[in-house]
């Protein structure tokens, strides 16, 4: 073959390749989407909580009362519904680093422990605003030593403390933070140091606290700039200690310090991929990828930075 | 896949575009002079590919579309929630769920249940049926079946792209729409409809056939009413009779009956006192229950109407306020009955046993639309006769604005003329998201406050908007100038969920505090899961003295109505707890009127009597002698020749209506503005002329007696009403040429126009359907030509109408199961035996259907533009490695992302490549003979390498040499040497050498790489011998000499080869 020809085989087989469509999954970094609306296997309807485990499973809850798991790559693999909807369905899901999850059965007042094939292991809660009671729970996080911190609001918005065993230990929020009492505290994650962050969704803010409670930092106001936020409605520590905040107002993930400074946004309101509709969680899977629940568009989104 | 098969998957939206493919033959004919250059392998290649390209450039222009083959399935299961199968409904629920327990993937399931209407109850969707058992939402108006309306709405429902299967559950009983003509279009569309006849077979029944009394009669006359009871066996009981419902007293061997089987007719005589309508049922008890399957036909009613001396009925809010006008009325003689208005149940039947009616300070939200409607109908269609009075809760102060009942009454309850009023604003906080139809209720209700107050207020609406998300005024703060305008944006409203009170409430608050309004209202509706609001807004509005009034709304616990109860308890406001959406107009109208409290006048002021001939009050009194009032609620005057107004209140702004009236279709209303009578009216009650003007009033208002000339008998033939009425004159003699007009009032409020026909001597008759439960009335106005007067002149009224005392539904004694056959038939389907077990209805024995998506892009992107670059190579590539090598890129590109091979298994992309390889050798084995040649050309010469070196080392320099003495010499190339000039070295180096010269020994790396020649010997041996003057030319023109060289060159090749 004669060489001085080879540039112009590349050129032709370059230009071959640039007159295609560009892969469809590489829109602002998503690597993947799956869901879509309806009832059926791998479909939602209005998903609103998702967790992944260390295996690389991700689990979702949506409006139709049901948890699904599914592998890294969005495949469906198992399912299974909560025992009552009603009244009202989950808006919060963690795992234990022992695969137990907790799923904050929001209207119902309690928090319902399964293992990784649907089977309840535990439940613990009830109506009220007093020790060992909730109002409407949100979230739980659990720290390294196997405490179970519970958010809950409606009128008695606070983080409560239990024992592995589950058994109530005490309230750690206080009453007000900088000046406000917390409204909302949609969610919350431990970091390394095994401090808490808070989501405060409706006081537009993050909150550090000890796991006694005592108030560390806060930042964030309300506003659509970077380093402000809208109704943060979910917070995830990332594996490289960020902070992963899901902003249901502003439709978008916004990505922290602990100090508080802006690392940088990603999405904004819409269809497409790449964009989200009213997102209420997010997290990192076992692969260091983003799965953000892409609630009005009913879909999961997977994003690697 | 085969040629068929490629052609069966594509197809063209635009196929004239085709027709440019016959360019094809034109290009071929334009190529072969234009590349008569190449060699005719690459000739005959490049046509081809050319050729291509123009047919993929036409199927583009033609809109190609991949045509897909689908054989997934959607079945839409109709449910019948009608009441001739009551009580099947989980049965229908369990079926659904039992037969979708296996269903493929890929198939989706739908639901829809149907009665009179047909409702969407699941989506298509995979995965089964996911309804929550016993959760069906309540069917509204399950007294007909409509299956066609049902199956109209499936087909709408279907995906485009599977195949369609419709699975009725019903007994076939469809009384309303025409399923065989919608089973033949669903066979147009290939629907196949499979049915599951839901089997019944009532042996044992009793039911009412009929019940008959005259529709007028004489007041204490002895009314025959009669009866026909059909039964299916023998069968004894007890016949119940009531009057006005009171049991009548029935001696024994009356009540009870011994029933033969088929029809058994009863009369009985009743008599009858007081004018108005006079209800009769009767009730039907078998002695043994199991005689008797269905209940709720073993009732029967029907009414007659008692011309004579009128009656009125007072509603009344506050009896202790209105005790001194009810015995002032007594006092006249007026037979008046007192009702309170709270909870009346105003049925036309009701209203129709009074002449007139009294809304004495009634506010509008006691009554639902349907309510208002018996009202409007009662007066405008039946003659009625209607009265309202003011005080707080009148008029326009009573949230009427809007309603229907405003266009009867002679005033507007807006205020039209130009005057500074004190101004409502109200704000409405929507969160109804969580609630089924919650957009709808929202939207509604909403809509409902727009029409309840006054344009001279404002109005704003605050939702949660999905997108993109975050509190906003849906509707701005604004003047309900517009009504038409602002219910248009409350319909393009997207309800969210709200995380929190606080925003949307600081943003109403805000909002309301700009405006000058005196009386300032929030309304807010929610399931209470947002959170609450902070003390400092709550504080806001307390500051502010804006009251908000909450509604919690949704399914029982899920609501949390203590945040809402303390919002309305702080503020001020009240709180509603509603479980029921049907209940929220009213509370809309009810919390709307509160910023309408601008249109009280709580201060004295002496009427005017500005119209003392008025038909109510002719010349009665002076001015002199009327007392003063101590208030009265604004309203403006109709722009309407026939309102009379002879009463005013008279201020430096106008005139505002004290007593107005007129009359309005067959009726006539009255307004008294004022009212109130313990706070305002003390006065007047005193005033010897108050009974006397009242009286007036009642008796002027009340509807006229109905002619007495006429017999009227009414019957039901199917689903339709007939009014048949016997006009005679006083001498017996038949009345020809009446003109006879009415409107029916349907039980649903809705009044229809009917028109009578004279079809014997004195006889006319009317026509119309009936397909509701429930009383049909109608009063048919009765006219005469007058010679005399040269029009028409009214002789009086009929009254009359039909009972339809229960749904045909209950008529039902089998299962029509034929019809459901039909269905089957027509379409295709089956008849399933409603087993899960042996229906089948996810079989794939469908014909598959197909899905067109277009395909231009990827032909352009995949076909065309590697066909081009293809084409090019084919010509421009003069090595057959290089166009091999080419070649194959192209494929391995095509196949792994154009026909994304690339997300298969290995041994796929293992495959693509070794497809590529066999392509790319196939088209390379003509290379590989003189490649062979040329190898053992180079080891034979490796011996003289040294040699050959050397001698191309010196042939370089010389050449060099040359080089830079022309370059030194430029004037010898311009001045034309006698030598001729050798052609320039081609620095481009264009791929257009032959093979030959490809496969040379490595001897000459300058022939082989640059495929021009340098030296003058070499060019000599290729060249002819040409003229000086061709010579000279081509000194002119070096590209053409170069062009024509190479032509030569090609020619020489050829030769050599043959």
């Amino acid at each position: 073959m004669q060489l001085d020809r080879i540039p112009f085989v590349l050129l032709f087989v370059v230009l071959g390749v640039v007159g295609c469509e560009p892969p469809p999954m590489t829109e602002n970094g998503v690597v993947g989407v799956f869901g879509g609306t309806g009832l059926g296997e791998g479909e939602f309807s209005y998903p609103r909580a998702i967790t992944a485990a260390a295996d690389g499973s991700v689990y979702v809850v949506d409006k139709s009362a049901r948890i699904q798991r599914f592998g890294v790559d969005g495949v469906f693999e198992s399912g299974w519904q909560m025992p009552k909807k009603t009244a009202g369905k989950p808006i919060g899901l963690t795992v234990h680093k022992d695969g137990r999850i907790f799923v904050a059965d929001t209207h119902y007042h309690r928090v319902l422990v399964y293992d990784a094939t649907g089977q309840e292991l535990a439940r613990f809660g009830e109506e009220g605003m007093g020790d060992g009671q909730f109002q409407l729970p949100t979230d739980v996080a659990i720290d390294d030593d196997g405490f179970i911190y519970v958010g809950e609001y409606n009128g008695n918005d606070r983080i409560t403390k239990w024992s592995a065993d589950l058994t109530f230990v005490k309230q750690i929020s206080p009453p007000e933070i900088a000046g406000l009492s917390m409204v909302r505290p949609a969610a919350m994650d431990f970091d390394n140091e095994q401090t808490l962050w808070v989501a405060d969704a409706c006081n537009h803010r993050i909150i550090r606290l000890s796991r006694k409670g005592e108030v560390m930092s806060v930042f964030g106001e309300r506003g659509t700039e970077p380093g402000q936020l809208r109704y943060p409605y979910d917070i995830t520590v990332t594996p490289e200690q960020t902070l992963l905040v899901c902003e249901y107002g502003n439709s978008r993930l916004q990505w922290f310090d602990k100090e508080g400074k802006s690392l940088g946004t990603w999405g904004g309101p819409g269809r497409d991929l790449g964009q989200l509709w009213s997102p209420w969680g997010a997290t990192v899977g076992a692969n260091g990828d983003v799965y953000v629940v892409d609630s009005l568009n009913s879909r999961v989104q997977i994003v690697r930075r | 896949m085969n040629l068929l098969g490629l052609l069966s998957i594509i197809g063209f939206e635009k196929p004239q575009w085709l027709w440019l493919s016959l360019l094809v033959p034109v290009l071929v004919a334009v190529s072969i002079r234009s590349l008569a250059g190449l060699d005719p392998t690459r000739r005959v290649l490049s046509l081809v590919l050319r050729s291509a390209v123009i047919i993929v450039l036409a199927a583009c222009l033609a809109e190609v579309v991949r045509v897909r083959q689908n054989d997934d399935l959607t079945v839409l299961f109709l449910m019948d929630r009608s009441e001739s199968v009551k009580g099947r409904t989980e049965t229908q629920e369990e079926y659904i769920r039992a037969v979708c327990e296996d269903i493929p993937p890929n198939d989706r399931v739908g639901v829809i249940d149907f009665a009179r209407g047909a409702y969407l109850e699941q989506l298509p969707m995979k995965g089964g049926y996911h309804l929550d058992p016993g959760r069906l939402p309540e069917m509204p108006n399950k007294d007909r079946t409509d299956i066609a309306a049902a199956v109209r709405l499936a087909m709408a429902m279907f995906p485009h792209d599977t195949g369609k299967r419709i699975v009725i559950l019903s007994d076939g009983n469809d009384n309303m729409g025409d399923l065989i003509t919608e089973a033949r279009r669903a066979k147009a569309d290939n629907v196949v409809v499979d049915v599951v006849p839901l089997m019944y077979q009532h042996l044992n029944e009793v039911y009412f056939d009929r019940m008959v009394a005259p529709t007028n009669a004489e007041d204490g006359e002895q009314v025959p009413i009669r009866m026909m009871l059909h039964s299916l066996r023998r069968t004894t009981g007890t016949l119940e009779l009531y009057h006005n419902d009171a049991p009548v007293p029935l001696p024994p061997e009356s009540s009870r009956v011994e029933l033969a089987p088929g029809n058994n007719s009863f009369v009985f005589k009743l008599p009858v006192k007081g004018s108005g309508q006079h209800r009769f049922s009767a009730v039907f008890r078998p002695d043994d229950p199991s005689a008797d399957t269905i209940i709720d036909n073993n009732r029967a009613e029907t009414f007659s109407v008692i011309s004579g001396k009128g009656r009125a009925l007072l509603l009344s809010s506050d009896l202790a306020m209105d005790n001194a006008l009810i015995e002032a009325l007594r006092e006249e003689k007026i037979d008046i009955d007192v009702m309170s208005a709270e909870g009346a149940d105003l049925t036309l039947g009701l209203l129709m046993g009074y002449g007139c009616v009294i809304l004495a300070n009634v506010p509008a939200n006691y009554y639902d639309d349907v309510q208002h409607a018996n009202l409007v109908n009662y007066v405008r269609n039946l003659g009625g006769g209607l009265i309202m009075t003011g005080g707080n809760e009148g008029f326009g102060a009573g949230g009427w604005i809007g309603s229907p009942v405003e266009g009867i009454m002679p005033v507007d309850f807006e205020i039209k003329h130009k005057r500074i009023l004190p101004r409502g604003a109200l704000a409405l906080i929507m969160h109804s998201c969580e609630i089924p139809r919650g957009n709808y209720w929202g939207k509604q209700v909403a809509k409902k406050s727009v029409d309840t107050i006054s344009s001279r207020d404002f109005i704003g609406v605050l939702a949660w908007n999905w997108s993109p998300g975050g509190e906003t005024w849906e509707v701005p703060l604004q003047l309900a100038t517009n009504k038409t305008a602002i219910k248009a944006r409350i319909d393009q409203m997207g309800i969210g969920d709200m995380p929190d009170f606080d925003p949307t409430m600081e943003l109403a608050l805000k909002g309301l505090r700009a405006t000058d309004a005196a009386q300032k209202h929030v309304i807010m509706i929610s399931d209470g899961d947002p959170s609450p609001p902070r003390r400092s807004v709550i504080q806001g509005f307390k500051d502010a003295k804006i009251t908000v009034s909450t509604i919690g709304i949704g399914y029982g616990s899920h609501v949390m109505d203590q945040s809402l109860r303390d919002i309305a308890k702080a503020t001020g406001g009240r709180f509603y707890a509603c479980r029921n959406p049907r209940m929220l107009p009213k509370i809309f109208v009810k919390e709307s009127k509160v910023v309408r409290r601008p249109l009280i006048i709580d201060e004295a002021f002496q009427p005017q009597l500005v119209f003392a001939d008025s038909d109510l009050m002719p010349g009665m009194f002076q001015t002199g002698d009327i007392p003063p009032l101590g208030g009265l609620v604004l309203t403006s005057p109709k722009s309407d020749s026939r309102v009379q107004m002879p009463l005013v209140r008279s201020t430096k702004d106008g005139l505002d209506p004290v007593l107005a009236h007129w009359q309005e279709g067959l009726g006539k209303s009255v307004a008294f503005t004022s009212g109130y009578w313990t706070r305002w009216g003390q006065q007047w009650t005193r005033w010897p002329a108050f009974s006397k003007l009242w009286a007036q009033m009642v008796r002027w208002a009340m509807r006229q007696d109905p002619a007495s000339d006429f017999d009227t008998y009414t019957k039901i033939e199917g689903d339709r009403g007939r009014i048949i009425v016997e006009a005679l004159d006083k001498d017996a003699s038949f009345l020809n040429g009446l003109v006879l007009q009415a409107h029916v009032v349907a039980p649903d409020g809705s009044a229809m126009p009917v028109q009578f026909m004279q079809t014997a001597p004195g006889e006319y008759e009317a026509e119309f359907p009936v397909d509701q439960t429930g009383q049909y009335i109608a009063s048919v106005d009765v006219q005469q030509w007058s010679q005399d007067k040269g029009r028409h002149e009214r002789l009086g009224f009929i009254d009359t109408g039909v009972s339809i005392p229960f749904s045909p539904e209950f008529r039902e004694l089998t299962t029509n199961e034929a019809l459901l056959r039909r269905v089957a038939n027509i379409t295709d389907g089956e008849v399933l035996a409603m087993d899960p077990q042996l229906d089948d209805v996810f079989s794939h024995d469908l014909p598959p259907t197909t899905a067109r998506r277009q395909a231009w892009d990827w032909t352009v992107a995949w076909l065309l533009l590697p066909l081009f670059l293809l084409d090019v190579a084919a010509r421009r590539l003069a090595s057959w490695l290089a166009f091999s090598v080419f070649v194959e890129a192209v494929l391995i590109v095509f196949m792994l992302w154009g026909l994304d091979l690339i997300h298969s298994s290995l041994m796929g992309v293992i495959g693509v490549l070794v497809l590529a390889e066999i392509v790319g050798w196939s088209i390379r084995w003509r290379s590989l003979g003189p490649a062979v040649d040329a190898l053992t050309h180079t080891v034979t010469a490796l011996g003289h390498a040294g040699d050959r070196s050397s001698a191309s080392l010196q042939h370089l320099k010389g050449t060099r040499a040359r080089t830079q003495e022309e370059k030194t010499t430029p004037s010898a190339r311009t001045s034309g040497g006698s030598q001729p000039e050798a052609p320039a070295p081609d620095t481009k180096a264009r791929f257009d050498m032959s093979d030959q010269q490809a496969n040379l020994p490595a001897g000459d790396l300058q022939e082989n790489l640059g495929g021009a020649k340098t030296t003058p010997d070499t060019v000599d041996k290729r060249r002819k011998p040409a003229s000086a003057k061709s010579d000279e030319k081509e000194d002119q023109d070096v590209t053409s000499r170069l062009l024509k060289a190479k032509r030569r060159a090609r020619k020489d090749f050829d030769q050599d080869d043959e």
